[in-house]
This record gives C-alpha cells, structure tokens and sequence, in this order.
C-alpha cells in the first residue's frame, strides 16, 4: 500500500505517494530530482547521503520515506545557488575543498548543522563533526579549512 | 530492498499487539540504522514492519524514584548531551558518544542499539557496570530484569518476538559513581569497536584502596559481559599498576575473543588489558579531589 506523505524540502511543502520500501534518499532523487544528495554506500557509512532532518544531519538513506512525513528535510538544493552560494559553498570553491566532488554535497550538510550549532567550531570539533562523511579523493584538509573560514565569515557577515 | 508492509504505532499496547498478530513475519524499527542495513544486505526480509518511534512510553530521559530512566527510543546524540545523563552517568553519555558518527546518532537508538545484541555494541558496558535495569514492555504488561539478562548470544535477545525494551534504568545508589568508558577500533569515529570496556570504581575513603570494583567489556565475548573474576580479585586490593596489570591479565581471562578479519583473539586479550586499566585509571581520575 502507498502512502501519501508531506515533506517540507528546502522550505517548499511537497506531497508524494511512497511505497513502504523506499528511502528518503530515492524519493528526494528519483522522485523529485534532488540530485545534489548522492547515493554511495547506502549503507550509513560513507555520508554522501546526509541531509538535514529538522535540523540535524542523517544519512537519508537509513530514513524510509514515509518516516518523512509532516518533517523539515534540507539538501544541498537548499543551500545556495550558483549565483547567491551559501558562505560554506563559497569557502568550499574557494580553498579547493572540492576534487572529484561526490562528497561534497554531503560535507557541506553536515559542515552546515555544526556551524548552525557552533559558529565558532575547533578544528577538533569540525573533524568530530564530518568523521560520518567519507572522502576518497583523501582531500580533508582544504575541507577542514574551508568550514573554518565559511565559519570566519558568517561570524562577521553577522556582525 | 523488498517489499514490506508498514505500520505506525501510537502506543506500547498497539506496537506489541500489531508485532503479536503479524508473528513471526513483523519486526520492529525505530532509528533504523541497523535493521535497514540488514534488509538491504538481503540478511532479514521482514514483511512488516511496525514502527515504533512515536511510541509515549519509550520516550525521554528522567530522573525517578528508581534511578535514572533513559527511554529506549532516545537517540544516542540526544543521551550523549543529556545534562541529566552528563551528570549522573557521564560513562554512558561518553559511550554513546562514541557510537558511529554524527549522522548515526541522530537517527539510532539506546534501545536499538542494545537490543541488537551485537557483541561490540558500545551503549552496553557503562550500563551493565552501573548494573542497569531493562523495563520490557509485552502483551502481558512490564516487566524488569537486570540488563545483563538481555544479551543471550550474538544478534540474540531474551525477548519475545512480541516484546520491546521500553527503557533501561540506572539505579538511583549507582548514580554519580565514578565510572569510565573506552572504546578501541580501527580509527577514532565511525568504527566497531575491536574493544570496549567500561568501569565503576569505588575505594576507601583515602583512595588507597579498592573497596569493589565492576568491570565490563564488549566485542570480546559472544556478549557484552562483566568479567567477574577481575572484579573479585580488585576487591580491598591497593591502588598500584601492579593490581591494574592482574586485574587485565584476569579480565583476558574472563574473556573468549575470537579472531576475526577485524583483529585477532590475541591483540584483543591484550586490548583488554590496556582498555581494563584506562577505564579504571579513567574513573579514578573523575573522582572528587580528596
């Protein structure tokens, strides 16, 4: 039996008939084209999937779909856009925090829930923060730097 | 994965009642991080599943008459800030910490975690050394039973296919108690333990002996287990290396680790004589200045 649900995605209410089986991940690409969320593992290991769930980061591939109703989900959709890039997007371009970039939409997610929780993260905490998201390309270093400087200018675009 | 029918439970009667009529095919799901992995993996192919998670009972975290009651559908990120569970048992909100990464904690649960009966779970040894207590709720009501009582082998619970851990509780005279957590993998997040330990240390008023100690560890026996033998042996034994070196060398022993492509039995007996003294230093060190 499908179920029709409500999800409120990146701040826009939307409605759609999901099968028990499916994955918030499936629904958000194959349903609605959200392709910036990526499929890795599909497991919960590798972060490529994370998204944000009212607010925290999940792998939205260890989330069925129908547990989504009535929730707020954000993606890397919701973040900014080519023209007006969310700081993090920015420092990311900027500090080459992207190489092959399958990773990136999910660093981004959770780089987003730390500095949206502590806009002043360590380093320590930054990495605590992104240990659930995996990069093979091995580039974690200008990762790390790009949410320390997105988080400098939030900091003072605030002020 | 395959197709299942799904149902949404609103109370501990319906969860049981739903898991009752549709045995042996229904399994329960809360933060899902376990079960739809193993369904995705072809390991389960449950054909309902009844979802627990807005389940009142399994709710919240409180301070009670007994202790302190750690719903089970309370996720680990939410045990691991708790200020209640950071002051009265900060071993437990240390181990719960230590599960996964950020993404896994949001989504898993205490109850799942424990449940799961997968002998490396992390969420286990703080709890069996503060000698928690499992409340099981199931079609003939409550019941309540050491937590140890719920681990019966690997992935194997002493529950019935229609009962849910409701919730564990901290007795209220082991709040507060210095304890300690450890774990030991292959890299600092996002890994199983290849050990984890835990302790509950107490001593003379002077600090120069132990008066009882109690001693866990995970991923080391075909259950989370106490090593009693070590225990038995630090009771009125002096505060020296020396003690903390036979009490590994005896918690080896209460051990039965096996090889595996993680690590073999033998680096794990010697892991947990490291982890057993790094736990028991630990909860030395978070006691009150003398």
């Amino acid at each position: 039996m499908a179920f029709t649900i409500k999800v409120k995605v990146n701040g826009e209410w939307k409605t759609a008939d999901v099968e028990p089986e499916m994955t918030l991940l499936e629904l958000l690409r194959e349903q609605w084209g959200l392709t910036g969320t990526k499929l890795g593992c599909d497991e919960g290991d590798c972060g490529a999937c994370t998204v944000l769930f009212d607010g925290k980061p999940v792998n939205s591939c260890l989330v069925l779909a129908v547990r989504a109703d009535g929730h707020d989900v954000v993606t890397v959709e919701g973040l900014g856009t080519a023209e007006r890039p969310h700081p993090l997007q920015s420092a990311f371009e900027q500090h080459g925090a992207v190489q092959c970039g399958f990773c990136a939409p999910g660093m981004l997610i959770s780089a987003k829930a730390l500095l949206d929780a502590n806009p002043e993260p360590a380093e320590q905490e930054i990495r605590e923060a992104l240990a659930g998201n995996l990069c093979r390309c091995t580039g974690y270093t200008k990762i790390v730097e790009a949410v320390k400087s997105a988080g400098r200018a939030m900091r003072s675009s605030v002020k | 994965m395959k197709h299942f029918e799904y149902f949404s439970a609103h109370s501990a009667e319906e969860a049981v009642a739903l898991l009752q009529k549709y045995s042996p095919d229904a399994l329960p799901i809360a933060g899902g991080t376990e079960l739809l992995v193993r369904m995705k993996q072809n390991l389960i192919h449950p054909k309902v599943l009844v979802d627990i998670t807005h389940v009142p009972e399994f709710q919240g975290i409180a301070l009670t008459e007994d202790g302190l009651r750690i719903g089970s559908l309370v996720t680990h990120a939410e045990v691991a800030a708790s200020p209640l569970v950071r002051q009265y048992a900060p071993a437990v909100a240390a181990a719960s910490g230590s599960v996964g990464a950020v993404q896994t904690r949001n989504l898993g649960t205490l109850g799942g975690n424990l449940v799961s009966c997968v002998p490396s779970i992390d969420s286990a040894p703080a709890l069996l050394v503060l000698e928690a207590q499992a409340v099981v709720f199931g079609v003939n009501g409550r019941r309540q039973f050491p937590l140890t009582e719920l681990f019966v082998g690997p992935r194997c619970s002493s529950l019935t296919p229609a009962e849910l851990l409701e919730a564990v509780i901290i007795p209220r005279h082991n709040l507060g108690k210095p304890a300690c957590f450890s774990k030991f993998g292959r890299r600092k997040a996002l890994t199983i333990a290849l050990v984890n330990a835990a302790a509950c240390v107490e001593t003379n008023p002077e600090r120069t002996h132990f008066s009882q100690v109690r001693l866990a560890l995970g991923a080391v026996a075909p259950t989370p287990i106490r090593a009693y033998t070590a225990e038995a042996y630090l009771a009125g034994k002096p505060v020296a290396q020396e003690v903390l070196l036979e009490a590994g060398r005896l918690a080896a022993e209460d051990a039965k680790p096996i090889d595996d492509f993680r690590a073999s039995a033998e680096y794990r007996r010697h892991l947990i004589g490291v982890l057993t003294r790094r736990v028991i230093e630990g909860a030395l060190a978070g006691m009150p200045k003398v």
